[in-house]
C-alpha cells in the first residue's frame, strides 16, 4: 500500500451495518462524519470508503432503519445526514449481542493461537 | 403462514417500488452525486483544517475518495440487488418465457385488452349517462310534473298544484320559446325557455355573471343567457348584463349570463339558450291550452312515493271538479326522464360486455392453464434444485399479473379509443353522452379488474402445481399427466360456457340487426330524397304586421319557385319528424258532443296548396288541397287513412264533416267537408305507429295567415328539389333574405338525412352491440381452438400410436374433434336456454322482432356452430396428418 492510504484496514465483512448503526446511536451524522466516528470507535482499526458508505446507507435506509434529511455541517457545507430510526435502533441492539456473541466465540476458538 | 407473510411483504416491496417509480423520485446520478460532492467538500475541509493547501487538500481527498464514478456504481448495484432483486429477476424471467411462447403471450395480451377496453368504455359511459347525477344542486330531489310522464300541463292546473301540494320546497313551470333575436347583424331564431322564477332557483347554478330573473313581476322582463350565445352574439362581452335586447318585438333586459357547463332542460329543449321569465296571470285560468313542463324538488326527507300519493289526491279532486283537465298525473324523478330510454339500452350494452369480459377471462385462464400443464417439468425441476413452493408460486403470479397488467395497458388503450367511438355513435341519440371521458375512476377500474384475472387465473394453475409431488412431475411425460387428466373437464368447461356466451350475445346482436333493418326499411310516407325543409318565422319582422303575413308566405311560396333546381314548393305549420305535434280535439258530425277531454283528438296540420305533391304523400282516395281552397270558398279538410278508419269504420270518408278549431286556443270551430284521405305519414318516431291526423287548407285558416300569436308566426317551407338539396340551400337562403332580410331562417334540412337520423338511436346499440359479438365469436373462436391444440398437444403419443396401430387419419380426427364439439353443442344448447330467460331485456330495445325470432335464433346458432366445428376441426386434422413415426420417437 502506498502512503496516500489512510489508516486502519478495510471493515470486517458484514459488520458494517452494524457499525453505522452504533454510529448514529447518539446523533445524526453526515456520510464523512459517520466514517471518521467509525475510525475513532474502532481506534483506527477499520476505514470505511465511500465506496462502501454509500450503498451501505441506501441499503440501511431502504430497510428503514435510518433516515436521512438535507442539512449543512459545522463548516456550512451541504450535506445529507442520517439518523437512527426506531426499527434501527431496534436492529442495532439485536444485531449488537449477535456480533458480541460472535466475536466472543471466534476469540475463544482463536485463542490457544496466540 | 409464513410464506404468505413474506408474500404479503413481497407485494409491498412490489406496490413501493411501482409507487416510486410512478412519482419519479430524482434521476439516480443526481442524489449520489450531491450525497458525493457533500462527502468531498467535508473531506477537503478537514485536510484545510490539518494544514494542507487548499489544491492540495482537493487532491488528497479526491484520492481518499477513490474515484465519483465508482461510488456512483457501488450505491447503484446496491439500489438493484437491494428489495427490487427478486421482483426484478421474476419479471425479467417473466418477460424472457412470455417471449418464449410469443403466439400464446400475445392471445392473452389481446384477450385481455378486449376484455377490458370493453369494459372500460362501457363503464364509462355507464358512468357518464346513469350513474352521475345531474349537474344540478340536490339533483336526486328534482321531479318533473307530467300527464303520463310525457304530456305537457295546462297553467290553471299548474297553479293549483303549485298552491296545493306540501310535498314540495318549490315547483316551477318551463315553456317552449323560439324568440328571434334581432340587434346587431342578422336576425337569429333562438331556442329558448320561459321559466317561472322557481326553475332556475331550484336547479342551484349560479349564473357565471350577474343574477337570476328577479321574482317579482320584473321578472317577466328580464332574461338571462347561455355561455355559448353570449360568445357568439355578444363576442363574450362582460358588459352585456343590463343591456337591454330586442326578442321579437320585446325588448328585454339581460341580467346574467349562465355558466358554459349550464344546460337546462335535460330532457327536452336541451339547445336552450335563453331562459326567460314570463307572467302566467294572463292565462291563470287556461286549462286547455297544456305547453307547461312542470319541475319541483322535493322537501328533504319526502319520499316520491308521498309526493305521488299526494299528486294522486290532489289531481283527483281537480278532475272531478273539471273533467278530463288532470287525468294520469306523473311525478317522475328527473334523471329518470332524462335517462329512462337509454337505461335498458345501457344495461343490455354492459351486460354483453360482461359476457366479453367473462369469455376473455376464460380465454385467458385456459391459455395459463395450458402453459403451466407445459411446464410441469419445468418446475419440478426448480423445486428439485431447492427452489421453495413459495418461490415458484410467486413466479407463477409474477407471470400472469405481468401478461394482463399488458392487456390491461392495451385495453386502457383501446378505451381510449371506445370512447370516442361511443360519443360518436351516440352523440344525438344518448343523453349526457358527451360528457363522457375516461376518467381516473374507470382506469382504477380496468386496472383492478386486469390485476384480479392476472391473480385469479394466474392462482389456479400455481394451486395445480402445489399439488403435484415432485418426483411425479420429473416422472410424468405428456402421457396421462395429472392436470391433464384433471384439466379435461375444466377445458370443456370453458368451451361451453364460451359457447353459450357467445350465443347469447349473436343472438342479441342478431335481434338488433333485424330490427334496424326493420326501421330502416320503414316508409315514412312521404318521398325524402331531394327534399329540403327550412323554417321562416316571421315574429317581430314587419311581415308580422296584420293581413301581412298571408301575403308573405304566397310571395315567398312563389318567389321560391322560380329559382333553378327547384320543382315545386309548399308550406307547413309542423313537419314530420323534425316539427312539433299539437293534437286538437275534433268533432265528427252527426254524433253526440263528447264531455270535455273524452273526444278524439288528431295532430293539427296546417298546409298550403300543393303540400302532398311536394312532400310526395299518396292520397288513398279523393283529391289534395288546391289552390282554389281560399278563403271564401267552402271549408275542406284532408284527413289521413289512420283518423279516417277511426272515424268512419267501413264508410267512405268522402264527403263527411268534421268540426276543427282553427288553432290551440281552440276558437274559430268550423265545419270542413273531407274532400280527400291522404296515407299515413311518420309522425314523430320512425316506430310509433300512425296517429289521426288532418290538414286544413293554410289559405282558409285566418290565425295562421292574419291573427294569432306568436305560436302561428313560424312555417315550414318544404322543397322539392331536382338537384341534391345542399346545392339549392344558398338559393333558398338568398330568395328569403331578398324578400324579407328581417325574417330569419332555420338550418335547411335534407329530409334524407333526417330519416335516416331517425333511425340512428338504434344504430348506437347495434353497432356496439355487434361489435362485441364479432369480439365475442373471435375470442371464443380463438379460445376453442387454443384449446384443443393444447388438447392434440397433450395427446399426441395417444393420437400417434392410433395412427400407427392403422387407425385412418379421418378416423382419428374425428375422434380428437368428437370431445370439443360435444362441449360446443352443450354450450349452444345452454346459450339458447340462457337467451330464452333474458329475452325481457332486449325486447323493449326491438322493433318488428320478437325476441323469439326464428332466423335470428337459427342464423346465431348455425354460425356458431359452424365456428366451433372449424375451431376444433382444424387442430384434429392437423393431428391426423402427423407421420406417427415421428410423434412416437
Amino acid at each position: 500500500m502506498t502512503e496516500s492510504q489512510p489508516p486502519g484496514a478495510a471493515v470486517l465483512p458484514g459488520s458494517l451495518d452494524v457499525l453505522i448503526l452504533q454510529a448514529l446511536r447518539l446523533e445524526s451524522r453526515h456520510g464523512l462524519g459517520i466514517a471518521r466516528r467509525i475510525e475513532q470507535m474502532t481506534q483506527g482499526a477499520f476505514a470505511v470508503k465511500a465506496g462502501s458508505l454509500f450503498p451501505a446507507l441506501y441499503r440501511l435506509e431502504r430497510a428503514g432503519l435510518v433516515t436521512s434529511r438535507a442539512g449543512e455541517s459545522e463548516t456550512r457545507r451541504h450535506a445529507r445526514f442520517y439518523t437512527l430510526t426506531a426499527e434501527g435502533r431496534r436492529r442495532l441492539r439485536d444485531d449488537a449481542s449477535t456480533w458480541r456473541r460472535l466475536v466472543g466465540a471466534l476469540a475463544h476458538a482463536l485463542d490457544p493461537l496466540s | 403462514m409464513i410464506a404468505s407473510r413474506r408474500f404479503v411483504r413481497w407485494l409491498r416491496a412490489l406496490g413501493a417500488e411501482i409507487g416510486e417509480r410512478i412519482r419519479g423520485r430524482p434521476a439516480l446520478g443526481e442524489s449520489i452525486d450531491t450525497d458525493v460532492d457533500a462527502y468531498l467538500n467535508l473531506l477537503t475541509d478537514e485536510k484545510i483544517a490539518a494544514g494542507l493547501p487548499p489544491v492540495a487538500a482537493r487532491r488528497a481527498a479526491l484520492v481518499e475518495l477513490g474515484g465519483r464514478s465508482v461510488v456512483r456504481e457501488a450505491v447503484r448495484d446496491a439500489r438493484a440487488t437491494a428489495a427490487f432483486r427478486p421482483l426484478a429477476q421474476d419479471l425479467r424471467y417473466a418477460v424472457r418465457v412470455a417471449a418464449r411462447t410469443p403466439g400464446l403471450s400475445a392471445a392473452v395480451v389481446v384477450a385481455m385488452a378486449l376484455g377490458i377496453g370493453a369494459t372500460s368504455a362501457t363503464f364509462s359511459a355507464v358512468d357518464a349517462v346513469l350513474v352521475r347525477p345531474l349537474p344540478y344542486a340536490d339533483a336526486d330531489r328534482l321531479v318533473v310534473l307530467l300527464h303520463r310522464g310525457t304530456d305537457p300541463v295546462s297553467p290553471a292546473n299548474f297553479l293549483d298544484w303549485r298552491r296545493s301540494a306540501t310535498s314540495f320546497e318549490a315547483m316551477g313551470a318551463a315553456e317552449y320559446w323560439s324568440p328571434n333575436l334581432r340587434g346587431d347583424g342578422s336576425p337569429e331564431r333562438i331556442l329558448a325557455l320561459h321559466v317561472t322564477p322557481e326553475v332556475l332557483r331550484m336547479l342551484g347554478v349560479p349564473p357565471a355573471i350577474g343574477r337570476l330573473p328577479a321574482t317579482g313581476p320584473d321578472g317577466a322582463r328580464e332574461i338571462v343567457i347561455a355561455d355559448g350565445l353570449w360568445r357568439r352574439r355578444f363576442a363574450a362581452d362582460p358588459g352585456v348584463v343590463g343591456r337591454a335586447v330586442q326578442l321579437d318585438a320585446d325588448p328585454l333586459v339581460i341580467v346574467g349570463v349562465m355558466p358554459a357547463t349550464f344546460h337546462f332542460a335535460p330532457f327536452w329543449a336541451t339547445k336552450a339558450e335563453i331562459w326567460g321569465g314570463f307572467d302566467l296571470a294572463p292565462r291563470a285560468a287556461s286549462r286547455g291550452g297544456q305547453s307547461l313542463r312542470i319541475f319541483a324538488k322535493l322537501k328533504p326527507g319526502v319520499t316520491l312515493a308521498r309526493a305521488q300519493a299526494e299528486m294522486a289526491g290532489i289531481t283527483a279532486a281537480l278532475e272531478a271538479q273539471y273533467p278530463g283537465t288532470n287525468r294520469d298525473v306523473s311525478v317522475t324523478p328527473l334523471k329518470d326522464k332524462v335517462v329512462g330510454d337509454v337505461r335498458a339500452t345501457l344495461l343490455v350494452l354492459f351486460g354483453a360486455v360482461a359476457c366479453v369480459l367473462l369469455i376473455a377471462c376464460a380465454n385467458v385462464a385456459h391459455l395459463l392453464l395450458a402453459r403451466a400443464s407445459t411446464r410441469e417439468r419445468e418446475f419440478a425441476v426448480r423445486c428439485a434444485i431447492g427452489a421453495s413452493r413459495t418461490r415458484v408460486v410467486r413466479q407463477l403470479l409474477t407471470e400472469s399479473v405481468t401478461l394482463s397488467l399488458a392487456g390491461g395497458a392495451a385495453g386502457v388503450l383501446l378505451a381510449f379509443g371506445g370512447v370516442h367511438v361511443f360519443t360518436a355513435l351516440g352523440a344525438t341519440s344518448v343523453p349526457r353522452l358527451q360528457t363522457m371521458t375516461l376518467d381516473g375512476r374507470v382506469l382504477i377500474f380496468a386496472t383492478s379488474l386486469a390485476v384480479l384475472t392476472g391473480l385469479l387465473f394466474g392462482i389456479a394453475p400455481a394451486r395445480a402445481l402445489a399439488r403435484i409431488s415432485v418426483s411425479d412431475g420429473l416422472r410424468c411425460e405428456d402421457r396421462g399427466s395429472t392436470s391433464a387428466r384433471t384439466s379435461r373437464g375444466a377445458r370443456r368447461l370453458l368451451i361451453a360456457s364460451q359457447v353459450a356466451l357467445a350465443l347469447v350475445l349473436l343472438v342479441g346482436a342478431g335481434l338488433l340487426l333485424r330490427s334496424f333493418v326493420a326501421l330502416r326499411a320503414v316508409d315514412p310516407g312521404f318521398s325524402p330524397d331531394r327534399l329540403a325543409s327550412f323554417v321562416v318565422s316571421v315574429s317581430g319582422s314587419a311581415e308580422s304586421a296584420p293581413g301581412r303575413r298571408g301575403t308573405f308566405y304566397d310571395e315567398l311560396i312563389a318567389r321560391l319557385r322560380s329559382i333553378p333546381g327547384v320543382a315545386s314548393v309548399a308550406a307547413i305549420n309542423h313537419m314530420p319528424l323534425v316539427g312539433d305535434i299539437w293534437g286538437f280535439p275534433y268533432f265528427v258530425e252527426g254524433r253526440p258532443a263528447p264531455r270535455p277531454g273524452e273526444g278524439p283528438t288528431a295532430t293539427f296540420r296546417v298546409v298550403s296548396a300543393g303540400y302532398f305533391e311536394t312532400m310526395g304523400i299518396g292520397m288513398a282516395s279523393g283529391r289534395t288541397l288546391a289552390s282554389t281552397d281560399r278563403d271564401g270558398s267552402p271549408p275542406v279538410i284532408v284527413v289521413n287513412e289512420s283518423l279516417a278508419r277511426g272515424a268512419w269504420p267501413g264508410e267512405s270518408a268522402l264527403g263527411k264533416r268534421l268540426r276543427v278549431p282553427a288553432g290551440p286556443d281552440l276558437r274559430d270551430q268550423v265545419w270542413r267537408t273531407v274532400v280527400g284521405v291522404s296515407r299515413n305519414t311518420v309522425r314523430g318516431d320512425l316506430h310509433d305507429t300512425p296517429e289521426p291526423e288532418l290538414f286544413i287548407p293554410l289559405e282558409q285558416n285566418q290565425a295562421y295567415r292574419a291573427e294569432g300569436d306568436s305560436h302561428f308566426e313560424a312555417m315550414t317551407i318544404v322543397v322539392r328539389t331536382t338537384a341534391a338539396p345542399a346545392v339549392v340551400a344558398p338559393s333558398l337562403r338568398a330568395a328569403v333574405r331578398g324578400l324579407a332580410p328581417d325574417v330569419p331562417i332555420s338550418d335547411v334540412f335534407d329530409m334524407r338525412h333526417v330519416v335516416d337520423e331517425a333511425a340512428d338511436g338504434a344504430r348506437f346499440t347495434l353497432v356496439l352491440l355487434c361489435s362485441f359479438a364479432g369480439v365475442a365469436l373471435a375470442l371464443a373462436a380463438l379460445g376453442i381452438a387454443g384449446v384443443m391444440s393444447h388438447d392434440v398437444a397433450s395427446r399426441r403419443r395417444e393420437i400417434g400410436i392410433r395412427l400407427a396401430l392403422g387407425a385412418s387419419p379421418p378416423h382419428v380426427a374425428r375422434t380428437v374433434a368428437r370431445e370439443g364439439l360435444t362441449a360446443a353443442v352443450v354450450g349452444l344448447g345452454v346459450g339458447l336456454a340462457a337467451a330464452a330467460a333474458l329475452r325481457g331485456v332486449v325486447t323493449s330495445l326491438l322493433f318488428g322482432v320478437t325476441p323469439f325470432d326464428g332466423p335470428t335464433l337459427w342464423a346465431a346458432t348455425a354460425g356458431l356452430m359452424v365456428v366451433a366445428a372449424l375451431s376444433c376441426g382444424w387442430p384434429a386434422y392437423r393431428a391426423s396428418r402427423r407421420s406417427p413415426a415421428r410423434e412416437l420417437r
